[in-house]
């Protein structure tokens, strides 16, 4: 698998965009604090955690005797440099095309 | 859409492939700062670190904590850039470059101690860093500025 398919598998799946909005919000939580919310296992929430870690999404740090995640958002801006921004723009220029053509008929 | 206290610690991490070297290069040296970071022209010494508009306004002047070529930098921040951010307190950043033994490396950039500086704090978070970061691994892997 290449670095984006581990990211759009990440992003696949309700629980695991959940997990980022909480970071989102607050960041450098503990699997405690992450699971509270969460009507799942703690297991359940660490594989999804480790799937998050597997994309770079979610990176740990340990602070004392805690384990901290933290949410990088580097990768999805590099797909959205990839992917949004190559398509949003080729529909844009392909309107802007669509509108001269339109007007030098007048 | 939430609204959210910026964090006061932040972590940005990406693989870049080029060397430790490269890397160190490219965060330290204005020729290349000036393609990836906003236009500013960076200049790291083992003291200080100096960042200023194209036209030399002073951006940011810290103190560097660490400066161990080509793996760790640790220097302070002040975002000079701005009347208001400029006078908050200062905050810190942390460079961390891990080469594997296939030449790419692991850029991580930890932005802490923004408890006294909340619109920075702001201001760097989500398109800040990330734009910085990922304008620097195209620059890097394709030899051309992201803008």
């Amino acid at each position: 698998m290449t670095d984006d398919d581990h990211v759009f598998k990440a992003l696949a799946d309700p629980t695991r965009r959940h997990l980022l909005d909480q970071l989102f919000e607050r960041d450098g939580r503990t699997l405690t604090e992450l699971e509270t919310d969460l009507e799942m296992t703690r297991f359940g929430v660490m594989k999804h955690l480790r799937v998050l870690e597997d994309a770079g999404l979610v990176v740990t740090r340990r602070q004392g005797r805690e384990k901290l995640h933290f949410l990088n958002p580097v990768p999805i801006r590099l797909i959205h440099d990839r992917w949004i921004d190559k398509y949003a723009e080729r529909r844009v220029s392909a309107l802007s095309e669509l509108k001269t053509r339109l007007e030098g008929r007048r | 859409m939430t609204t959210t206290v910026a964090q006061t610690t932040q972590v940005y991490q990406v693989f870049i492939k080029a060397s430790a070297e490269q890397i160190w290069e490219a965060i330290t040296r204005p020729e290349w700062t000036a393609r990836y970071f906003h236009g500013a022209h960076i200049t790291v010494t083992p003291e200080r670190y100096d960042s200023r508009s194209a036209d030399g306004d002073l951006w940011g002047d810290s103190a560097v904590e660490v400066f161990e070529p080509p793996r760790k930098l640790v220097h302070g921040w002040r975002s000079m850039y701005d009347p208001e951010m400029a006078a908050e307190e200062e905050s810190r950043v942390t460079w961390e470059i891990d080469e594997d033994e296939q030449g790419v490396c692991l850029l991580t950039v930890t932005h802490d101690r923004l408890e006294g500086a909340p619109k920075t704090a702001a201001s760097v978070s989500g398109a800040g860093w990330t734009g910085v970061i990922s304008a620097l691994k195209t620059l890097l892997e394709t030899g051309k500025p992201l803008y």
